[in-house]
């Protein structure tokens, strides 16, 4: 369980940064941010989901399932981001933007960011791809078919991977070519992770 | 404002019908066309920024920041649309109405028009804002971003991730972009919301 919670901390610290934290600036920060409700919807559906091997919580779950169902529809048709329960995202998840965004089986990493009109795995595919830790996925960035992304992978705007990248690579166009290896993403990280 | 709001209007009831339709039809556009209204509220914004960086808090300005915090919000979810305030945005300038626009740059020229699914930004940590020129035609599924500025009559074919400057009246196209052609008159491409590029029209002649 605090596992759980350390997940959650680290989602609103990509928004909110470690000094400035108060209850007044998670809260402001999750109502201006639409990434952020989406992410702590997912989050909260992952709750949910790992509720269901305890007896106890049982009678809770069926409200707790409608609430997240009318969540993801909110989620999903007012602001087109779709955080699919089939995939599995690391801790310290990053939505930069609304509108059109898909993330939907496959596996993310720590600390990843994705901007808006991403596409991260696709219904039919049920082995998605994988992403190592620390990657920055651009806008209208897609991702698809069972392909392996290395740590701290820098997905440039519009690029269209299909094939494997190798560590902190930077993938540029359509189809994705690497075109600059050891590139640091620290640097365009919205904001830095609490320490 | 007023005059630009209606140049957008007309350019907007242009492209929508040809000439000769009604002219209730035309005067019902604000409740048809999403663009439009993104416009609109996007103008008031623009004005309201102003007005308080030259007078400061008056009661106009407050009203104004009422009016647009309530309606920002409901308004982004509707029309699916974001686009900053602070964008000077010359009068008759075409948005799409199927809304995941989402718009920063310093300046759109006018005649432009921007089809869906387009963003148009900042280089991630780098804050040079683009500029887009008077009559550019921006197709749908576009990227525009970085410190640069799209030329005046330049043509931005649908799926182009545009990263460099793009000349007056040249044509970027690809992923990522390259000018396939220099000297393209796009006043075809921008009478009418036809959003697939005849190539034909395109070849080198």
């Amino acid at each position: 369980m605090s596992k759980y919670w350390e997940t959650v901390r680290a989602d609103i610290h990509r928004c909110v940064s470690g000094k400035e934290t108060s209850v007044r600036r998670v809260l402001a920060s999750i109502w201006n941010q639409m990434g952020l409700q989406a992410v702590l919807v997912y989050r909260f559906g992952q709750l949910l989901r790992a509720a269901r091997r305890r007896i106890l919580l049982w009678p809770l779950l069926p409200l707790g399932w409608l609430i997240y169902g009318v969540a993801v529809l909110w989620v999903r048709h007012a602001y087109g981001i779709r955080l699919a329960l089939s995939a599995d995202i690391g801790a310290g998840f990053w939505v930069g933007h609304f509108g059109g965004v898909e993330v939907v089986n496959c596996r993310l990493g720590e600390r990843c960011s994705v901007g808006q009109q991403t596409r991260v795995g696709r219904v039919e595919d049920v082995n998605g791809p994988c992403v190592g830790d620390g990657a920055w996925i651009g806008a209208h960035a897609r991702i698809t078919g069972q392909v392996k992304v290395g740590e701290g992978v820098t997905i440039a705007p519009g690029a269209r991977v299909t094939r494997n990248v190798p560590d902190r690579a930077l993938v540029v166009g359509d189809p994705g070519r690497v075109v600059f290896r050891g590139y640091d993403n620290t640097r365009i990280l919205p904001r830095a992770p609490a320490p | 404002m007023w005059s630009a709001l209606i140049a957008d209007a007309r350019l907007c009831s242009r492209l929508r019908w040809p000439p000769g339709h009604s002219g209730l039809r035309r005067a019902l556009i604000w409740f048809r066309s999403s663009g439009l209204l993104v416009l609109a509220l996007q103008r008031v914004s623009y004005g309201y920024l102003q007005q308080r960086a030259q007078r400061g808090w008056t009661a106009g300005t407050i009203l104004l920041r009422i009016l647009i915090g309530l309606t920002r919000r409901p308004m982004m979810i509707l029309t699916k649309c974001d686009v900053d305030d602070s964008i000077q945005i010359d009068p008759g300038v075409y948005l799409s109405d199927r809304g995941y626009l989402i718009l920063g740059p310093v300046r759109i020229g006018s005649g432009t028009l921007i089809h869906e699914r387009v963003t148009i930004g900042v280089r991630a940590g780098d804050p040079g804002k683009p500029v887009i020129g008077e009559n550019v035609w921006i197709g749908p599924d576009c990227v525009i971003y970085g410190n640069l500025s799209v030329g005046d009559g330049a043509t931005v074919l649908p799926g182009a991730v545009v990263s460099m400057s793009v000349p007056a009246r040249a044509v970027a196209a690809g992923n990522p972009a390259t000018i396939v052609r220099r000297e393209f008159d796009n006043t075809a491409l921008r009478g009418s919301l036809a959003r697939d590029v005849d190539p034909q029209s395109l070849a080198p002649r």
